[in-house]
């Protein structure tokens, strides 16, 4: 049966291994990496996307990512650009694809939710209302993951 | 002599009161406010020693209100303060002071030298050599409320999120909550996972609480350029928003001045007692604690530290609460050394890290964080600032030191049991 609402979504994520998890939370994530386009994040999507990932290039992806990151914070004071915000949850997103996982992590989950905020913020940017289909999306990226 | 040259004297004669004609009388030249300054300790660069930023207003304080300086200024002996010093001065003023309040503390004869910094600011904004950074802050505030430019419709679109990743409800205007949560730009922006913590915590300990939608945000940056009038009018905002929605306690978020301009000076900038009482989220959570209404479960067993954010822990007083939750969380919780009462800044309060050219000497000054974690080494750095959370980063980040940093109220919340929310 198609997955619809959050809990089950959750749920259905859980249950993946980690590995399968990084692989879905980057396709999750590749869905909005156009608000981005930053190399590095790329690159860490790419190494997620992998089955046969090693943990030092795991490591070394996680790093690269959560520079991006802590770059792309809007500084306390400063105008905020939604759109560069959504840039900046969009590597928040790549970094929980890459993170070293600990037990009970939902890595996946917390992909599904940066990506959706970095949708949000490109929302805020266009003035159009913050309604968007990316929770849509992702169920569908996730049915597609699991019936593959 | 400029017109905003001349505004700025005339508002420098002003805010010298009292305090200060007795602060520059009673100092006695001892250097120790250099010593507990991290501008001045890390960069040895004796023009950073807090006493000696306040040179132009000490000179304007001789020649106005002492009869020496009267005389020297009448027969033109004494150098009258130009447009090219207190432009020379911003630096001095804004980019390397955080209002972190070292020097006020260690000041064998009892100067509050912030006090000082913070009313020499008043001038030096009304003069127009505030930096642009901090003008541009204060000029979204006017137009648009908020000094990152957070209109309601982002809160709103935040609160939507946190409602879908935490299956909780964010209540906006709710009249007769027993709290109102407020928010830092920051943690609009940059971290909606607070908002979802609070949810998480509330909804456990069965308290009533809301949001404000006219008054939402909690930072002023009328108390960082140096406006009081700004910063009364900013605090008003909030009042208002308390008293129309009769609340019983407004929370003030994890924002370190944010804390001191409605705590501690608000009743005062708007001349007249609350209605209600203002608490930082952390001494809520303490209270939570106190009462068995903060119910956790598991611990985080790798080494934490905590870093006390300056408002916080030296101007507020609150060095307990902190630790005591950390303690209720966490196995292998360390203090850095003189964490609490005496640590020191991140180096970006005060407005400090709105101030673009200001960051090689931020990261200069960080070294004294640096100092501080490799004493101890530990595996995650925890905080109750948004600020000093994306200071620390990217201090950390430039020195390629991997320790992430984390919220006290996320943390807290992740260890409340799923069944409680």
């Amino acid at each position: 049966m198609a997955i619809s609402n959050d809990k089950d979504f959750k749920s259905a994520l859980a249950s993946l291994s980690t590995a399968q998890q990084r692989q879905v939370a980057a396709r999750f994530v590749q869905r909005v990496f156009p608000l981005s386009n930053d190399a590095r994040i790329k690159s860490a999507l790419d190494a997620a996307g992998r089955a046969d990932i090693a943990d030092a290039e795991l490591a070394l992806a996680s790093q690269a990512a959560n520079t991006a990151r802590v770059e792309s914070f809007t500084r306390c004071g400063r105008e905020t650009d939604w759109n560069a915000q959504a840039g900046h949850f969009v590597a928040k997103a790549a970094v929980a694809c890459v993170k070293p996982a600990e037990a009970g992590d939902n890595l996946a989950w917390d992909a599904a939710m940066q990506a959706r905020m970095a949708r949000t913020c490109q929302t805020v940017a266009e003035g159009s209302g913050t309604d968007n289909r990316e929770a849509e999306e992702q169920y569908r990226i996730l049915d597609a993951f699991l019936n593959s | 002599m400029s017109a905003s040259l001349e505004k700025g004297i005339r508002v420098l004669k002003e805010v010298i009161d009292a305090p200060i004609a007795s602060y520059f009388n009673s100092c006695v030249h001892c250097g120790l406010c250099a010593e507990a300054c991290l501008f001045y300790t890390e960069t040895g660069d004796p023009k950073y020693t807090p006493i000696h930023k306040l040179e132009p207003l000490r000179r304007v304080y001789e020649q106005e209100y002492t009869l020496l300086g009267r005389l020297k200024k009448m027969v033109g002996l004494s150098k009258p303060v130009t447009d090219g010093e207190l432009d020379q001065w911003q630096e001095l003023v804004y980019n390397s002071c955080t209002l972190c309040g070292r020097c006020s503390a260690v000041c064998p004869v009892g100067n509050d030298i912030v006090y000082m910094v913070r009313k020499f600011r008043e001038g030096m904004s009304a003069s127009g050599h505030a930096p642009e950074g901090i003008k541009g802050a204060v000029n979204r505030t006017v137009t648009i409320g908020s000094p990152m430019g957070v209109k309601l419709p982002a809160v709103k679109a935040q609160m939507k999120h946190v409602e879908e990743d935490y299956g909780l409800p964010i209540p906006l205007d709710a009249e007769g909550a027993e709290y109102m949560v407020m928010l830092s730009s920051m943690e609009i922006i940059n971290f909606p996972e607070y908002l979802g913590a609070i949810a998480k915590i509330m909804h456990q300990a069965g308290k009533s609480w809301t949001l404000c939608s006219t008054a939402f945000e909690a930072t002023n940056a009328g108390m960082q350029i140096g406006n009081s009038d700004l910063a009364g009018l900013l605090v008003a905002r909030i009042v208002e928003g308390a008293e129309k929605l009769k609340v019983k306690t407004v929370i003030s978020p994890e924002c370190g001045h944010a804390y001191t301009a409605l705590r501690w000076e608000g009743a005062n900038l708007i001349g007249r007692p609350f209605s209600f009482e203002v608490k930082h989220i952390i001494e809520v959570l303490g209270e939570f604690q106190q009462q068995g209404l903060l119910k956790t479960e598991g611990f985080e067993t790798d080494k934490l530290t905590f870093h006390d954010p300056c408002q916080l822990a030296r101007r507020g007083g609150v060095i307990q609460q902190q630790r005591s939750l950390m303690n209720q969380v966490a196995k292998n919780f360390v203090e850095m050394p003189d964490a609490g009462y005496m640590n020191w800044c991140c180096g970006g309060g005060g407005g400090a890290s709105a101030i673009e050219e200001g960051e090689p000497l931020r990261l200069e000054a960080f070294k004294k964080k640096k100092a501080q974690l490799d004493a101890v080494k530990p595996d995650r750095l925890v905080t109750a600032c948004a600020n000093c959370r994306i200071v620390l980063e990217e201090g950390l980040e430039h020195y390629q030191m991997d320790i992430p940093v984390i919220g006290l109220t996320e943390m807290i919340a992740e260890h409340i049991p799923q069944k409680g929310a």
